[in-house]
């Protein structure tokens, strides 16, 4: 990449429990609403609910013919929808899209469909599965479905590394554009809280209770989630029109490699309380300067492209949100109030993995702005 | 309720035709094509279906393309296989 050659973040589409599009995450951020709703299970011991961040896909009708739709499970609509509204974000819905790479990342993938395909391969057989559920389980159909509707002919990847997926996809965007491979990457991360990963949850941590507060990092507090975040990208040496650039996006092991932390920038921290990761983000954020959304967007392996979102807004609007629940916190840090200015030019995102592995991401102020990006829309 | 009916039912929940009702279909109106609008992958679900519901395995592809002209002649099909045909 040349001096002067940088990936502009150009638009943004996400779903998820706080609403639909930019506009409402904006508000979510602004107001610390996290309320999330409720999953409703059959279980061997009767049914039960509990608190869970559900998305709603029916503005996707808004994008694409109902007749479209009709093979397209939750998890594809859930892409197809943060796919178009990421586009109309950046004002290039009606554009061609023949050098469009199109990267998605996801913990889980289509657990819904995939689910309801071996039910019928072991309810009626392997003559008698259905043909549809099939085509909708292979790992790469969100991204299929999102070429064919939008008509992209560049390259297509899934990505699905757990918690890691969303930087670890991240890297691969950097490469195709910095390759020239494509003009522009829309990557997205999706997951679906299908009746499955719901009933695996509640087997394996029990009904979540409210209120999620991530940074007291000693408790369990996660509720599950299914959104969908989606961001086009592009590479420019010229002054395009966005939210930030994507600086770096790597993935490692702190414990071989030393940590990268930002200097004075702030980091968004992707605790979602869940215990096994929280004390680590305890230890490598120890006197850092953070921040941390999830309460608004629940705990899901794709909730690092919502850190990533709120990270864009942050720099876009040149001031930080407030942190849900930023009273409850277990170890020493500094986390701003909100409606403080961002300060720094970078925020970075670290997710936390498992025993050793991380993410990071870092975006950064769009050169000649000021805080707010200028925007031609 | 007849077979004619059981179909457009199935044809309408099966391959989730949202914006139809069963009444809406056309029983001499082609499957594929110009008509319902369904396709080869509808075709494919369509012998599952079938096969699923009524128990009736579509084998031979000559009989299966005229069988599958409209709801009318996979009604017919369905009753003479069904009958011994």
């Amino acid at each position: 990449m040349s001096g002067t050659a940088r990936i502009v973040l150009e638009g943004i589409g996400v779903v998820g429990g706080f609403g639909c599009g930019i506009a409402d995450l904006s508000r979510a951020l602004a107001e610390g609403n996290d309320r999330p709703g409720t999953l409703s299970l059959s279980t061997g011991s009767g049914p039960i609910e509990f608190p869970a961040f559900r998305a709603d896909t029916s503005r996707l009708k808004e994008f694409v013919p109902a007749r479209t739709l009709r093979r397209i499970d939750h998890f594809s609509k859930l892409a197809l929808l943060g796919s178009h509204l990421a586009l109309a974000d950046a004002g290039l819905a009606e554009t061609e899209h023949e050098r469009l790479g199109l990267i998605i990342a996801s913990g889980y993938g289509a657990t819904g469909i995939t689910y309801a395909f071996l039910k019928s391969f072991i309810n009626d057989g392997d003559i008698c599965a259905s043909p549809t559920y099939f085509a909708n389980s292979v790992h790469n159909s969100a991204a299929a479905h999102i070429s064919i509707v939008l008509g992209a002919r560049g390259p297509s990847l899934t990505v699905s590394q757990f918690d890691l997926s969303v930087p670890s996809a991240l890297t691969s965007v950097r490469q195709w554009l910095l390759e020239g491979r494509v003009d522009r990457v829309l990557f997205g991360a999706v997951e679906e809280l299908s009746e499955l990963i719901g009933y695996a949850w509640y087997r394996q941590r029990g009904a979540p209770r409210m209120p999620m507060t991530p940074l007291w990092t000693g408790k369990e507090t996660a509720i599950p989630a299914e959104g969908a975040a989606f961001f086009l990208f592009s590479r420019t040496e010229e002054a395009r029109a966005g939210y930030c650039t994507l600086e770096t996006a790597v993935t490692g092991s702190p414990a071989n490699a030393g940590f990268p932390l930002p200097g004075d920038g702030l980091l968004l921290l992707g605790a979602d309380g869940r215990r096994e990761t929280g004390r680590r983000y305890a230890v490598l954020a120890e006197n850092a300067r953070i921040a941390c959304y999830t309460p608004l967007y629940g705990s899901m392996p794709a909730g690092p492209a919502f850190d990533l979102a709120s990270a864009a807004l942050i720099i876009k609007e040149g001031r930080i949100f407030p942190s849900p629940g930023d009273a409850s916190l277990d170890f020493p840090a500094t986390i701003p109030a909100g409606g403080e200015p961002a300060g720094a030019d970078r925020i970075s995102c670290l997710t936390l993995a498992g025993d050793k592995a991380y993410g990071l991401t870092t975006l950064g102020k769009l050169p000649g702005t000021t805080g707010e990006c200028a925007r031609e829309d | 309720m007849t077979t004619v009916e059981k179909l457009k039912k199935i044809l309408v929940e099966d391959l989730n035709l949202q914006e139809l009702s069963p009444g809406d279909i056309d029983e001499n109106a082609p499957l594929f094509g110009e008509g319902l609008g369904l396709d080869s992958l509808d075709a494919v679900e369509l012998i599952v279906i079938i096969q699923k519901r009524f128990g009736i395995e579509i084998q031979n592809l000559d009989e299966g393309k005229a069988a599958f002209q409209s709801v009318h002649t996979l009604a017919s099909y369905i009753e003479g296989r069904l009958s011994g045909g």
